[in-house]
C-alpha cells in the first residue's frame, strides 16, 4: 500500500522505523477507478497524490471543452494542483485516473504535522519540488524552442513508459498538438 | 464541492443504512453499498439507480476495498459489531472520516451499555486512532429519512467530532439527506447525543409516536 512511497523517501532520506510509522499515521490510502476524478477544477486541491499503482493525469479544459494535459503521473510520481495546494485557492486543473489506480494522499495538514515531527521530510519535499521544477524547465524549453518532430523524439526517449501506456490522443494533448498532427509526425519518424 | 466524494456505507442493507443510502443518492456522492454476510446490496443499488438515474451507486462485497476506495465511511452497523469491523478496515480508513451512527442501547432499551464517561463514538475513535470519527445520524430514526419534516419543522441532526474539516464535510452530507445539520461539539459530546436517542426511543415506545418523532432545537 505504501511500498513505493517509502522506497522513494528512503532513496532520498534514510528513515528509521519509528519515523516511517509516524509518517504512515498521517497518510491517506485511496483507490481510484479508471476515469474517476481525484480533483475537479474549481475545488481546492487538498492533497498531493503519490502514485503507488496506475496512472493519473492533470489537465485543464478550455472554453470549447478541449483538454490540455499538463502532466501524467505513473508509479512513483506525485501529482497535484500545486498552486491550489499551497495557496488554498480553487484549482485550475482536473486530475483523474487513466487506469484503476492506488494512490497515497498527503493533505496539507498531514504534511505540516509530518514536517514538525520528522524534520528531514523537508529535504524530501525540497528534492521533489526541485526535480519537478527542473522537469518543467526542460518541458518549457522543448515547447518553445524545438521542432515538433524532435520534441516527440525527446518525449519518447525520456518517458518511454508513458508513451507505451497512455493513448496517443492524450500524448498529443500533452504536446499541444492535434491528434492528426501527432499521427503524421509518428508516421514520418517511422518511415525514416 | 464539484469533485464527487466516495461514500462507503457498511451495513447498507439495514434500516438505517438503506435509508441513508437512498437519501444520499440525491447528492453529489458516489456510493458504495456494502452487502451484509447474508444479503446482497445489489437490489438496493438497482432500486436507487431506477429512482435516481444519475446516481453513481454500486454494491460491493468487501469492506476492506470499500473503505480503501472511500473518502467517507459510514458504519451503519450495530454498536456490538463496530469492534470487529474497525479491525478489518483500520489500515485503509487511515486519516479518513468514519461516521458512527450507533447507539449503544442495552437489550431492554432502557439504558446504555457504555459507561457514562465514554460513548460508542469515542470507543470507535480509540479503535481507529488515525481516522476522523464523527458522530452523526444517531438522533434520527430510519423512518425520518422519508420525512425529515415533523410537525411542520425540519428536524435537526446533531453532529459531533474533533476535526473541523471533517465536521463541515459531514454537515454537508447530513444536509443532503434533508435534515438540518447542527454541530453539537467535540466527539465527547456523543455521550449526550447517544443519551438523547435513548430518551427518544423510550418516549417513542411510551407515547406511541410510531417512530415519527425527532429532535428540534427551538430558538429565536
Amino acid at each position: 500500500m505504501y511500498e513505493l512511497f517509502f522506497k522513494s523517501l528512503n532513496e532520498k532520506i534514510a528513515l528509521t522505523k519509528e519515523e516511517e510509522e509516524i509518517i504512515k499515521s498521517y497518510l491517506t490510502p485511496k483507490k481510484l477507478r479508471k476515469k474517476q476524478y481525484l480533483l475537479q477544477a474549481g475545488d481546492v486541491c487538498k492533497a498531493i497524490a503519490f502514485v503507488e499503482k496506475g496512472t493519473l493525469r492533470a489537465y485543464s479544459t478550455d472554453e470549447k471543452g478541449n483538454e490540455h494535459i499538463i502532466q501524467f503521473a505513473l508509479e512513483g510520481w506525485t501529482i497535484s494542483d500545486l498552486y491550489s495546494f499551497i495557496t488554498g485557492e480553487p484549482a485550475q486543473y482536473h486530475i483523474d485516473a487513466l487506469e484503476d489506480s492506488e494512490i497515497v494522499l498527503i493533505t496539507k495538514s498531514a504534511q505540516d504535522e509530518i514536517l514538525k515531527r520528522v524534520p528531514k521530510y523537508e529535504t524530501y519535499t525540497r528534492m521533489q519540488l526541485t526535480g519537478a521544477y527542473m522537469a518543467m524547465q526542460r518541458r518549457l524549453t522543448s515547447i518553445i524552442s524545438l521542432p515538433v518532430e524532435e520534441r516527440y523524439i525527446q518525449f519518447i526517449s525520456i518517458y518511454p513508459d508513458i508513451a507505451q501506456r497512455v493513448p496517443q490522443h492524450m500524448i498529443a494533448s500533452y504536446m499541444g498538438l492535434k491528434p492528426e498532427t501527432l499521427s503524421r509526425i509518428r508516421k514520418k519518424i517511422a518511415s525514416k | 464541492m464539484q469533485t464527487k466524494q466516495t461514500v462507503s456505507i457498511i451495513g447498507s442493507t439495514g434500516n438505517m443504512g438503506s435509508a441513508i443510502a437512498r437519501s444520499l443518492a440525491k447528492g453529489n456522492y458516489r456510493l458504495l453499498l456494502l452487502s451484509g454476510p447474508n444479503n446482497t446490496a445489489d437490489s438496493l443499488a438497482d432500486e436507487i439507480k431506477s429512482l435516481n438515474p444519475g446516481a453513481e451507486v454500486e454494491s460491493i462485497d468487501c469492506c476492506y476495498n470499500a473503505s480503501w476506495e472511500a473518502d467517507i465511511i459510514i458504519l451503519a452497523i450495530p454498536f456490538g459489531e463496530e469492534f470487529a469491523m474497525a479491525e478489518k478496515i483500520r489500515e485503509v480508513a487511515n486519516q479518513k472520516i468514519v461516521i458512527s451512527i450507533a447507539n449503544p442501547l442495552n437489550g431492554t432499551y432502557d439504558g446504555l451499555s457504555t459507561s457514562p464517561d465514554t460513548s460508542a463514538a469515542e470507543q470507535l475513535q480509540k479503535l481507529l486512532p488515525n481516522s476522523k470519527v464523527v458522530k452523526a445520524f444517531n438522533t434520527s430514526f430510519s423512518t425520518n429519512f422519508n420525512q425529515p419534516v415533523l410537525a411542520g419543522k425540519q428536524t435537526d441532526a446533531f453532529i459531533a467530532g474533533d476535526d473541523e474539516e471533517a465536521l463541515n464535510l459531514v454537515s454537508d452530507l447530513v444536509e443532503t439527506t434533508g435534515f438540518n445539520p447542527l454541530i453539537a461539539g467535540p466527539l465527547s459530546m456523543s455521550r449526550t447525543l447517544e443519551g438523547m436517542q435513548l430518551l427518544l426511543v423510550q418516549l417513542n415506545i411510551k407515547n406511541e409516536y410510531n417512530w415519527q418523532a425527532g429532535w428540534k432545537i427551538l430558538h429565536n
